[in-house]
């Protein structure tokens, strides 16, 4: 008993001749779904190549926090599988990520400072399956960006009061942040880890999203800001 | 001798619950270690008390004391052992699409294809979280489909939904497409991953999907249940899981399997993976009586009885537990070539 590959066997064992027509429509059908899928996932991508607007987590201007280790911003979106061992890792569940809102940025990870700064744990880095986060071994190796301070928001600055808050927080002080004259804060870039846990406790809170020390990073959102 | 392959069924069963449940475990042992590492976690436990987000971490913390050095004794009380157990937690990350599992690291190859694709390199640590999967897939092929895949569980269990349907009558359709469909979709991922240097099946791939949302999930109820809202809460699930419901009422009412059986290009990476398999399905033909039970509960639709168990066979077994005849079985080479069964000295029974 024989078939050959054009034959689909019933349960009884019979073979059922399948017309090449129909053999072709379900070809191009399941080809159609297939091609349904990537249109999909091409068409988001597009999408923000040609305007779209930059989700929260994207901060804006101040750019994307990306954790500690990341790869340069192109090679870690391509790197980068989506997976959420990252996260799984961290210590303080400062790792969050990005929603369907950004399109090819989906599922990457991301650091809202102003929410939870890291603690540069580096377990992350540990955890990461593809090499996007490089495993680091120093908190001092870490440069995810740089603490800004405005010096019209901050109180120590400006006059209102004496604060120290992100001297207080910055598990590098005395070498990323000195203290000048009534504890107003002064950065040293090269220091700067770009933690962010000196804009998670600031204490000015003038507007929502707004501290008077920031994490400045150069990975801004890469697609157009807003539709037109 | 199908008593044993029973037994078999069983214990992919098993296995099969046994991902579900530490697919869930993981984002929890995660948030667990987040509260031990801050020293709130006896505060959380006494606080979150008999609710779900309390009973599922009360869980994990009896599960980490009973394991070795989980607990010491400290002034005549028995107290769990912070630093030996966050070190336990640690070994506990990701999910089936990237999953460190007891401290071993784990990666799909569809996904580690697409990152190499993607970035035109490889890093070591990506090589090193393969070793696991290839070595299990070059050696026993399509096997995380039919064991681990907890997408692969969930649409087994549509399969079975299928027969209710067809007892209340409503007759579920089985059109058949192309295999080849799923060998395309792989190519053309990988050539627009490297393309668009994005990965692209990341988003579509159901595993991938799965560890997600499911990561999602958990942090979800977590976030919630410290802002006070405790219990259920499934409102942080993104239109991927559309996709994976959209899956289920395809296969339910249309076509029988019909993911894994045409469209996964995951199944189809692992399927050519696995070609050149030494353990794989095998007719012993001297004892096949052609009564073609294997070919109607394949779960890929292949036909044992043909010895066609290519590239699409997951050695899931269930022909080998359907077979009356002990001629199908586990085996090192893929044909045996032995005489067909000796029909002589059976009674004819000619068709009308």
């Amino acid at each position: 008993m024989t078939h050959d590959v054009k034959q689909t066997l019933k349960p009884n064992g019979l073979g059922r001749k399948t017309h090449s027509r129909r053999r072709f429509f379900r070809k191009s059908a399941g080809t159609a779904v297939m091609g349904g899928f990537l249109a999909a996932v091409a068409g988001s991508y597009m999408r923000l190549r040609t305007g779209g607007v930059a989700p929260a987590k994207a901060r804006g201007p101040l750019g994307i926090v990306r954790p500690p280790g990341a790869l340069a911003e192109n090679d870690f979106l391509a790197s980068c599988i989506r997976c959420t061992r990252c996260a799984d890792a961290c210590e303080v569940n400062c790792i969050d990520f990005f929603g369907s809102e950004a399109g090819p940025l989906q599922g990457t990870p991301c650091i809202v400072p102003i929410e939870r700064g890291c603690t540069l744990c580096l377990k992350c880095g540990e955890a990461c399956p593809t090499g996007s986060l490089v495993p680091l071994s120093k908190k001092e190796d870490v440069d995810m960006g740089d603490a800004v301070v405005d010096d019209r928001l901050c109180v120590s600055i400006n006059g209102t009061g004496v604060c120290g808050a992100c001297y207080t927080a910055c598990p590098l002080s005395e070498k990323a942040i000195t203290q000048g004259i009534r504890n107003a804060p002064e950065i040293h870039p090269d220091f700067c880890t770009g933690c962010g846990l000196c804009e998670e406790f600031c204490i000015v809170d003038e507007r929502e999203g707004l501290r008077a020390i920031q994490v400045v990073t150069k990975r801004t959102w890469p697609y157009k800001k807003e539709v037109a | 001798m199908a008593r044993e392959i029973h037994k078999l069924q069983v214990a992919r069963r098993a296995v099969q619950m046994a991902v579900v449940v530490v697919l869930l475990a993981i984002p929890v042992v995660s948030r667990y270690a987040n509260y031990l590492a801050a020293r709130e976690l006896d505060k959380t436990l006494v606080k979150w008390d008999g609710t779900l987000q309390g009973e599922t971490l009360a869980l994990i913390d009896s599960g980490f004391r009973a394991l070795p050095g989980g607990e010491k004794e400290r002034v005549g009380e028995i107290v769990r052992d912070r630093e030996q157990v966050l070190t336990y937690t640690q070994g506990f990350r990701g999910g089936p699409w990237s999953m460190e599992f007891a401290g071993v690291s784990m990666t799909d190859p569809l996904g580690a294809a697409e990152s190499v694709a993607a970035r035109k390199g490889i890093d070591k640590v990506l090589m090193i979280s393969l070793i696991v999967p290839i070595i299990a897939t070059v050696l026993l092929g399509r096997v995380f489909c039919s064991w681990i895949c907890p997408v692969g569980f969930l649409l087994e269990l549509t399969e079975k939904f299928r027969r209710v349907l067809r007892f209340l009558e409503l007759r579920p359709h089985n059109v058949l497409f192309s295999r080849a469909t799923k060998y395309t979709l792989l190519g053309v991922g990988l050539v627009m991953a490297a393309w668009l240097s994005v990965p692209v099946l990341a988003y579509i791939y159901p595993p991938a999907i799965v560890s997600r949302e499911v990561h999602d999930l958990v942090f979800g109820m977590f976030d919630r249940a410290e802002e006070g809202r405790l219990g259920f809460w499934a409102g942080g699930l993104t239109w991927m899981s559309l996709l994976i419901v959209g899956i289920i009422v395809f296969e339910l009412l249309i076509s029988r399997r019909w993911w894994c059986r045409y469209i996964c290009p995951g199944g189809a990476l692992y399927g050519l993976l696995g070609a050149l398999r030494p353990v794989r399905v095998k007719l012993r033909e001297s004892k096949c009586t052609r009564c073609a039970d294997c070919v109607a509960v394949c779960p890929v639709g292949l036909n044992p009885m043909e010895n066609r168990m290519g590239i699409d066979c997951d050695s899931c077994g269930v022909c080998i537990s359907s077979c009356h005849d002990d001629a199908l079985g586990y085996g090192a080479t893929r044909y045996v070539k032995e005489a067909p069964h000796d029909f002589s000295g059976t009674e004819a029974v000619s068709p009308k």
